[in-house]
C-alpha cells in the first residue's frame, strides 16, 4: 500500500530509528570510496534510500542531521553544506515518490536531476565560502582553467561543481536502487504499510 | 570500539563552559567579522578562537582537522592570485605567470573567514561530550526522540564500522578484488556496501521494536537521567556574547 500523499509522513519509530541508520549508511559509503580510493564522495547513499523508503521528509531530516554528525567529527564545513543534503533527500524522496526510481534507465535520470540539484545548491555555497572551488583536484583544475579563460567566477564555480557532483549523484542513485531492490518485503513493509498490523506472528 | 566523536578529555576552563554558550560563540565568531567586513576584524576574530583553543589544551589534536583546509586555502591563494576577476594591479612577475594584488587580498578574505569557521565549531566539537551536546540541546527544548536520533548515530557509526571491516574480510576471502584498475575498484563498491547497508536495515527494524516495547512513544515528560552538570557561569557568557552580537547589529546599523 502505497502512503497518500507524498508530504504526508509520521515520525513513527522506524522512520526515527531509519534516520540514524542512513548517517551511518553515508559515512560506510564514504569510507569504503576512499578505501578503494575512489575519485567520488559516494556518501550520500544512506539520504537516499531513506528518501526512498519512509518519503522526502525523512530523507531531508537523514541529511541535515548526516552534515551535523559530519560536522561534529570529521570537517565542520559539511555544517556550511548541510542545506545541499536537505535538499538531496527532498528531491530523491519526490522522485521515487513519483515512480522515478522504478528502473534502471530511469534511476539514471533520477541521479542527474539529483546531481542538478546538488550543483544548484552548491555553487552559491562554493562561491560565498571557498571563492568558488570545491577541494576536488580535477575539479580544481577545470575550475582554474575556465576562471583563466572566461573571467566568470560563477560558471567556473558551476561547472566545478558539476562535473564532480553529476557523475557521483548519477553513481549514489543506482547504487541506491540496486540495494533497495535487494531489501527484503519485511524491511520495506515498515515503510509502505499502514501501520495498522493485526496478526500476532510474521 | 572506536569512537567517532573529536572530543578530547582534558582539564580546561573551556571543557567546564555548557555547550549552549559554545554554540553562542560560533554565531558571534560568523556572525561579527560578516557585520564588520574588514580583513582586521576576521583576523582579531580568528586569533581570539586560535587563544581558546590553545587554552582549552587541545591545538595540538586539531591539526589534522586544518590540514585539509589548508590544502584547499593554498590552491584557492594560487588560484585567485592569478586568476581573480577583479585583477588589476600586479604585484609581481615570475616569466609569463603574473600575480595580482586584489585576487591575493581577495583569497585572504576567503582564508580568514574559513578559518573562523572552522575554528569557532573545532573549540565545541573538541571541547563537548557529544552526549553532554545532546542532553543540553534537550533540557533547551529540543524533541527527546530527536536527542536519541543524534545521539544513536554515535553509538551505531562505529557499530556499523566494524561491520564494514568483517564484511571487506569476507569478501577479500572469497576472492573479490580491492585494489587495481579503477574499474576493478568500482565493481568491487556494491558487494562491499551491500551487506553493510543490509544489515544495518535489519538492525533498524530489531531498534525500533525494542524502542516502542520500552515506551519510546510515550506521551507525558520525560525525566533525564543524569543530573544537570555544573557548568562554568552559563548565563554570564551566554549574555555578555549575546551582547557583542547585538553590538555588532547595532553599529552596523547606525553606520
Amino acid at each position: 500500500m502505497k502512503r497518500k500523499s507524498v508530504w504526508s509522513f509520521q515520525f513513527t519509530t522506524a522512520s526515527l530509528v531509519l534516520i540514524p541508520a542512513a548517517v551511518g549508511i553515508n559515512y560506510i559509503g564514504k569510507l569504503f570510496a576512499g578505501v578503494l580510493k575512489l575519485p567520488l564522495w559516494l556518501d550520500s547513499i544512506g539520504t537516499v534510500l531513506a528518501s526512498m523508503l519512509a518519503g522526502p521528509i525523512i530523507g531531508a531530516i537523514s541529511g541535515a542531521i548526516n552534515n551535523i554528525i559530519y560536522g561534529l567529527t570529521m570537517d565542520p564545513i559539511s555544517f556550511v553544506y548541510g542545506i545541499t543534503s536537505v535538499f538531496i533527500g527532498l528531491v530523491a524522496g519526490v522522485l521515487a515518490y513519483k515512480g522515478w526510481i522504478g528502473n534502471w534507465g530511469k534511476a539514471v535520470v533520477a541521479g542527474l536531476l539529483v546531481g542538478l540539484t546538488a550543483v544548484i545548491i552548491s555553487t552559491p555555497l562554493n562561491v560565498w565560502f571557498w571563492g568558488g572551488q570545491t577541494g576536488n583536484f580535477w575539479g580544481d583544475a577545470l575550475f582554474a582553467a575556465v576562471m583563466a579563460n572566461t573571467h566568470s567566477l560563477w560558471l567556473a564555480s558551476f561547472l566545478d561543481e558539476l562535473v564532480v557532483d553529476l557523475v557521483d549523484k548519477v553513481l549514489v542513485v543506482l547504487v541506491s536502487y540496486a540495494i533497495y531492490k535487494g531489501l527484503p518485503h519485511n524491511i520495506l513493509q515498515l515503510y509502505t504499510g499502514d501501520h495498522h498490523v493485526e496478526s500476532l506472528d510474521k | 570500539m572506536k569512537s567517532i566523536s573529536l572530543y578530547v578529555d582534558r582539564q580546561s576552563f573551556l571543557h567546564r563552559i555548557d555547550p549552549i554558550s559554545k554554540i553562542y560563540y560560533i554565531v558571534a565568531a560568523i556572525l561579527v567579522p560578516i557585520l564588520y567586513p574588514s580583513l582586521t576584524v576576521a583576523f582579531a576574530v580568528m586569533v581570539i578562537s586560535l587563544i581558546l583553543l590553545f587554552l582549552g589544551k587541545v591545538i595540538r589534536q586539531t591539526l589534522s582537522v586544518y590540514g585539509f583546509v589548508f590544502l584547499v586555502l593554498i590552491t584557492v591563494l594560487i588560484i585567485q592570485t592569478l586568476f581573480y576577476p577583479g585583477n588589476e594591479t600586479p604585484v609581481y612577475r615570475i616569466g609569463q605567470v603574473v600575480l595580482y594584488r586584489e585576487g591575493f587580498f581577495y583569497a585572504l578574505t576567503i582564508s580568514f573567514r574559513v578559518i573562523n569557521i572552522v575554528t569557532s565549531f573545532l573549540i565545541l566539537v573538541f571541547t563537548t561530550r557529544s552526549a553532554d551536546l545532546v542532553e543540553s540541546l534537550v533540557r533547551k527544548g529540543l524533541s527527546p526522540r530527536f536527542g536519541y536520533v543524534i545521539a544513536s548515530v554515535f553509538q551505531i557509526v562505529p557499530e556499523m564500522m566494524s561491520a564494514m571491516g568483517r564484511i571487506t574480510d569476507a569478501q577479500r576471502s572469497r576472492g573479490m578484488e580491492t585494489e587495481g584498475k579503477l574499474s576493478v575498484r568500482m565493481k568491487a563498491f556494491l558487494p562491499l556496501i551491500g551487506p553493510v547497508v543490509l544489515s544495518s536495515l535489519l538492525n533498524v527494524k530489531e531498534r525500533a521494536l525494542a524502542l516502542e516495547v520500552r515506551g519510546f512513544n510515550a506521551k507525558g515528560k520525560k525525566t533525564f537521567l543524569n543530573e544537570e552538570k555544573n557548568f562554568l557561569a552559563p548565563t554570564a557568557v551566554q549574555w555578555s556574547l549575546l551582547a557583542v552580537i547585538l553590538i555588532a547589529i547595532i553599529w552596523r546599523i547606525i553606520q
